[in-house]
């Protein structure tokens, strides 16, 4: 639960880079487009990817039924922190991803 | 209604939901408090002991057993419910054979204490389980006026879910948008957040609110597509049962629980089981049925295993069968009780439906919001609708967490030996919600809301002190005997009184700063109107907060 | 009398939001029922007749909410009814002429 809750937070982040007057909240420095582009499309393979993740670990049944928990929590903690702390959002995402993908690692 | 459909649709969604807004309020956080019921009802029992820990399953299996053996002579079945991380007391049930003339016998549910294996004398309380009945029974009405009001106001809910959906004109652009110090639209951007975050959770848990009593709201069209026998099937389709043997009257001696689980346990993994149902005790056709905690949404047949309790034999019992709607009606059931959640899940649970009776408060209150400018202007004060609709919301939205602090109260304080006790529990409840709605006729709005909020804070700080005065599972030992639930239960109580701390603090700071603002306008002399933004703000953290 | 007729004023519009209202929960919940009734004609040969109604059953809260925002959203009342009634019975009378192609008694 926890690690679908981090991805979670991971792909609204990539979704929410994905626009611009979000982007100048979170980010300091200019991106360049092309990298930007390809924020949006990442975030679905994430969130393919964090769907199959889901299934795999709880069953075709209780696994989306979690994951739409997971998305929940993590858009509204992504929300929280863009009004009231925007800057850290980046950083926390990389810091939730990496945590993440080392226990699916370790499991 | 209006020029165009989204117009109407406003409209619709601004009316539908007020007309049972505070209803579904009540509903939702009774109901999300129902996701918590077991270590509710736990925390209103301070006389059964700690945890205990590390007794292997069919040693509980035999303390179970041998009291019952001993006290639950005559009655046709057990049930075993073993500890788990929800309620970690064993505990056992058993139905006595109906008396003449009743349908059904006498249930009887005691907890046993793992290291004397007697029962524990527990004081009579409604618990977690009458806190979140309320959400679909109202209490004080009858079940069939309650399933049909709520019923009602679950369709107004569904409609204002779709209709907000339709009238959300940006809902992608506008995803992760929150303008936190902006006032009315502030408050429509909590509104819509709360919405849209959890929008599968709304339409699910009202859905499925609806399905539970599927058959009850569509009389009509059941009774004229069907007749008496074929209801019944209908029924037995859609909720299958298994079939389990009578007594026959032949007595026969049983070998122990926890043998047959030995026997019955060789698929599962160890702590997995969850309780254990005897048919027929003591006959020849005794058979256990043993079911482990919930691995799927929908039905699963290896979740439950049946064996013979006087051969050992495991009995390959024909599985349910499930139509594919029958399997979708029980897959909504399913999750709208969540019971297959483990404790991260139950959180998360508990957490939306918390979003959801946030979403609805922060609905009434941009209500007021939208309209406080013009009937502040009104010569003879706002309407009386307009101070209907706050008094309802502070009455309600900071009203009843406190009536149901009072619940906690009541059960703490009230005299253990008082007659009808488990119904003065509640009494206690709804007569502190009731003052609570009459309370701000006689106090203007800010003030109201302040007051009701420092009461509030004040009421959920002290519940775990009142816990510590009045018995021994109070926050200090319960984390020395790492006893999480109970833990649990007081710190999420101080927590939600430090939400409404801040709440209150952030109020006054707001409302200071307003005046403050105030004044400067009218010392500028000038004609721009005066900011209602901040004012409305405050009712909002509060909002927030009570998610904690 | 006329001086009541004046006092309720029948041309205000919460005369109309109220027809509107009767007309969503009433005549939602009549429309809603027909839809049932049909739905499960339609399904009964290829699912069964017990999963048929179930199904009918369950859509009907579906059926339920998008007439209500209908009948919110149509210039006048009176449309509101008439729509309702023209449904209504057209569902009934799909429902009887399947019931014939079914050939089997409901």
């Amino acid at each position: 639960m926890l690690v679908l809750t981090s991805l979670s937070f991971s792909i609204m982040v990539l979704f929410c880079l994905a626009m611009t007057k979000h982007r100048e909240q979170v980010l300091e420095s200019e991106v360049s487009m092309l990298a930007v582009r390809f924020f949006r499309p990442f975030a679905w393979l994430l969130l393919l990817f964090t769907g199959y993740l889901s299934v795999d670990m709880y069953g075709w049944s209780i696994g989306p039924a979690l994951l739409f928990g997971a998305l929940t929590i993590a858009t509204l903690l992504l929300i929280l922190l863009l009004t009231y702390r925007a800057k850290i959002v980046p950083e926390l995402a990389i810091v939730l991803s990496l945590i993440a993908s080392m226990s699916i690692f370790i499991a | 209604m209006k020029d165009n459909f989204r117009q109407s649709m406003k409209w619709f969604h601004t009316w539908v939901g007020l007309v049972v807004g505070w209803i579904l309020f009540f509903m939702f956080l009774t109901g999300s408090l129902g996701y918590f019921y077991q270590e509710i009802t736990r925390w209103m029992e301070p006389e059964r002991p700690f945890v205990v820990q590390q007794i292997s399953t069919e040693e509980l299996l035999d303390t179970a057993q041998i009291y019952l053996e001993k006290h639950a002579e005559g009655a046709d079945g057990w049930d075993i419910m073993l500890p788990n991380i929800r309620d970690q007391n064993l505990r056992v049930g058993w139905r006595h054979p109906a008396e003449p003339g009743k349908k059904r016998g006498k249930y009887k549910i005691k907890v046993l204490d793992v290291n004397t294996g007697d029962k524990v004398e527990r004081r009579a309380t409604g618990g977690g389980r009458l806190l979140y009945r309320m959400h679909y029974r109202l209490h004080y009405l009858s079940t069939n006026i309650s399933y049909w009001i709520v019923g009602f106001c679950s369709m107004l809910m569904l409609l204002a879910v779709i209709t907000g959906v339709v009238i959300h004109k940006k809902i992608f652009t506008d995803f992760f948008t929150f303008r936190a110090k902006k006032g009315l639209p502030g408050w429509l951007d909590i509104h819509n957040v709360l919405s849209v975050i959890a929008l599968p959770f709304h339409f699910m848990i009202t859905y499925s609110g609806l399905l539970f009593f599927l058959f009850t709201y569509m009389v009509l069209s059941t009774n004229l597509q069907t007749n008496e026998d074929e209801y019944r099937e209908m029924r037995k389709e859609i909720y299958p049962r298994t079939v389990h043997l009578d007594k026959t009257n032949q007595a026969a001696k049983m070998l122990d629980i926890s043998f047959l689980y030995q026997q019955a346990k060789t698929t599962w993994q160890a702590s997995e089981l969850s309780y254990v149902e005897m048919f027929a005790a003591n006959d020849v056709n005794a058979h256990a049925l043993f079911v482990r905690h919930e691995t799927d949404i929908t039905y699963n047949p290896d979740d439950e295993i049946t064996v013979n309790a006087v051969t050992g034999e495991i009995i390959l019992s024909k599985h349910k069968q499930y139509t594919v709607a029958a399997m979708i009606h029980n897959g909504f059931f399913s999750l709208h009780e969540g019971q297959f959640s483990g404790p991260v899940a139950r959180w998360v649970y508990f957490f939306t439906g918390l979003i959801g009776s946030a979403m609805i408060a922060s609905g009434l209150i941009l209500w007021t919001t939208k309209r406080k400018p013009k009937q502040m202007k009104k010569t003879n004060g706002p309407d009386f609708g307009y101070r209907l609709v706050e008094q309802l919301n502070i009455g309600t939205i900071v009203g009843l967490p406190i009536a149901i602090a009072m619940y906690f109260y009541a059960n703490r304080l009230l005299p253990l030996d008082m007659a009808n006790r488990i119904n003065w529990e509640a009494n206690v409840m709804f007569i502190s919600w009731a003052i609570l709605l009459i309370y701000p006729m006689f106090r203007p709005a800010a003030k109201a809301w302040y007051e009701q909020l420092q009461l509030a804070t004040l009421v959920y700080i002290g519940l775990p002190l009142v816990n510590a005065l009045t018995t021994d599972k109070h926050l200090f030992n319960s984390l020395n005997k790492q006893d999480w639930n109970l833990a649990g239960f007081d710190l999420t109580l101080l927590l939600v009184g430090g939400c409404f701390a801040f709440a209150a603090y952030k109020f006054k700071t707001l409302q200071i700063s307003k005046r403050a603002n105030n004044d400067r306008e009218i010392e500028k002399q000038t004609n721009r109107p005066v900011q209602v933004a901040n004012e409305s703000l405050l009712p909002l953290q509060q909002v927030n907060k009570e998610k904690c | 009398m006329p001086y009541l007729v004046n006092k309720l004023n029948f041309s205000s519009p919460r005369w109309s939001v109220l027809s509107r209202v009767l007309a969503a929960t009433l005549g939602g919940y009549i429309l809603a029922t027909a839809s049932s009734f049909f739905i499960s004609q339609l399904l009964m040969t290829s699912v069964g007749k017990y999963q048929a109604i179930h199904i009918g059953l369950m859509l009907t809260f579906i059926v339920y909410a998008c007439v209500a925002m209908w009948v919110f959203s149509v210039k006048t009342a009176t449309k509101a009814w008439l729509g309702l009634l023209k449904l209504s019975i057209s569902f009934v009378v799909a429902t009887w002429l399947l019931m014939q192609f079914n050939g089997v008694a409901s």
